[in-house]
């Protein structure tokens, strides 16, 4: 397939291994952050760290944003599906993820009516064939998904229709990296910056890292031949002493970002003072909600939600493995308590969770180590 | 089941960084949606306001049922 394939490409991942290699300084120890989710996925289901150097270690970030909702906004969405008449849709990874009595999924087995669908425009769909019914879409991700949902929220608007609300849990990709960077025990040396984000918002949001901070970002694609040339890249600003954003996935991402795509958001979309993060706490304004111009499409003015804090379940250390401070395995419940089949976390949740790729992917590589 | 598992492909739709290339069938200009097929031939409705015309043929790059880029355009 175009656009795939020739980024999967075994001779050439060698070649780039091979120049990964001769970057590298013996006895530096290089710690590389991959913010996004997607990234995490590939390097484990591609076995990356596999090619790379003992002394060039991967840590993974917080971009998954099934693992960043707080179990409280999982109540919240519980309490709304849960009324009388409401059909609750949402992506289907967010409804395994646990709340403090139970997922979506269990709430859907105890009688709420509560869909999975692809995409905001489903739910749309879903609302214009039930216009006696209230339905409700649950909205999470960062700014790859956002104009998604704003676009969905406009049609909504333009076609009147009365039905249809949104819980709004969009968050934003840069408060959580500069809280990272802020943080006392991580040290990095450099950032695999996020493709498909970089897409909407596009390179220049990433410039204070280097400005700020004196890290390079590298912007990357998700394929393995993308992700190993990006750790090239940051290796080879490292070995000259330079410090900037580039762009390694320049077919897909303009360095201006998606104008179009920043219009609407800015449009539909207004900065919440305050969003909890899982594992992070409280980060200043990093979550989204409804502009006023659509406050009468907000589900949780239209109904109602307890917006009850809820703490983390004391087992799970779900908040290390977010900033990089753990790795998953050295969680104490990774992979006894907590499995992709009922997990405790939801890094375990996702399959871009930094804990359930491990999982699926990389415990076997670990155990021939242990070996 | 995994999360992929769930969302029928290796990556979790809901991931933020979660995009497909899709290719263009057929256009509906009065709504702004265009008929896209995936390459396994199953097909969706794609939202088109975030990209320049698209046309029979056209590639886009898309996320959660909008397109966020134009791979290849058929001019």
């Amino acid at each position: 397939m175009k656009f795939v394939d020739e980024f999967r490409d075994a001779e050439l991942g060698r070649a780039v291994a091979g120049e990964i290699l001769s970057l590298v300084e013996p006895g530096r120890h290089y710690k590389l952050m991959e913010v996004c989710g997607g990234h995490t996925h590939s390097i484990y289901k591609y076995g990356i760290d596999d090619l790379l150097p003992a002394n060039v270690e991967l840590v993974h970030g917080p971009g998954c944003p099934v693992c960043v909702i707080p179990m409280g906004r999982v109540d919240d969405g519980i309490a709304i599906a849960h009324r009388d008449g409401v059909i609750f849709t949402c992506f289907g990874d967010m409804m395994r993820v646990p709340g403090s009595a139970g997922s979506l999924l269990d709430a859907k087995a105890a009688g709420a009516d509560i869909r999975m669908v692809y995409s905001p425009l489903d739910a749309l769909r879903i609302a214009k064939q039930n216009p006696d019914r209230e339905v409700v879409f649950f909205a999470i991700g960062f700014e790859t998904t956002a104009p998604s949902t704003a676009l969905t929220l406009k049609r909504a608007r333009i076609e009147g229709l009365r039905n249809f609300s949104v819980m709004c849990s969009h968050v934003t990709i840069v408060p959580p990296l500069r809280a990272l960077l802020e943080s006392p025990d991580l040290r990095l040396d450099g950032f695999i910056g996020p493709g498909h984000v970089s897409t909407v918002v596009g390179a220049r949001p990433f410039e204070f890292i280097p400005a700020d901070y004196g890290r390079p970002v590298v912007i990357a694609g998700f394929e393995p031949l993308d992700i190993l040339q990006a750790v090239a890249m940051i290796l080879r600003q490292l070995a000259e002493d330079r410090c900037e954003v580039e762009n390694q996935y320049k077919r897909v991402v303009p360095y201006e970002g998606n104008l179009r795509a920043l219009e609407v958001m800015a449009e539909v979309f207004e900065l919440r003072p305050h969003f909890e993060w899982r594992g992070l706490g409280f980060i200043s304004h990093s979550g989204l909600k409804l502009s006023e111009a659509y406050a009468d499409l907000d589900a949780e003015a239209r109904f109602s939600v307890p917006g009850v804090r809820v703490a983390d379940p004391k087992a799970c250390q779900c908040g290390e493995v977010l900033k990089g401070v753990i790795k998953p395995w050295e969680c104490k419940v990774f992979g006894t308590a907590c499995t992709p089949e009922r997990p405790i976390g939801t890094c375990m949740v996702s399959s871009e969770g930094a804990c359930a790729a491990y999982y699926n992917f990389g415990r076997f590589a670990r155990e021939r180590q242990v070996v | 089941m995994t999360g992929a598992d769930t969302c029928g492909s290796h990556h979790c739709i809901t991931c933020g960084d979660d995009g497909v290339p899709l290719q263009v069938v057929r256009i509906d200009e009065v709504r702004g949606l265009a008929l896209c097929t995936h390459e396994d031939g199953t097909r969706e409705t794609v939202e088109t306001a975030l990209v320049d015309a698209v046309a029979p043929g056209d590639v886009l790059l898309v996320h959660a049922g909008t397109a966020l880029t134009r791979l290849e355009h058929t001019p």
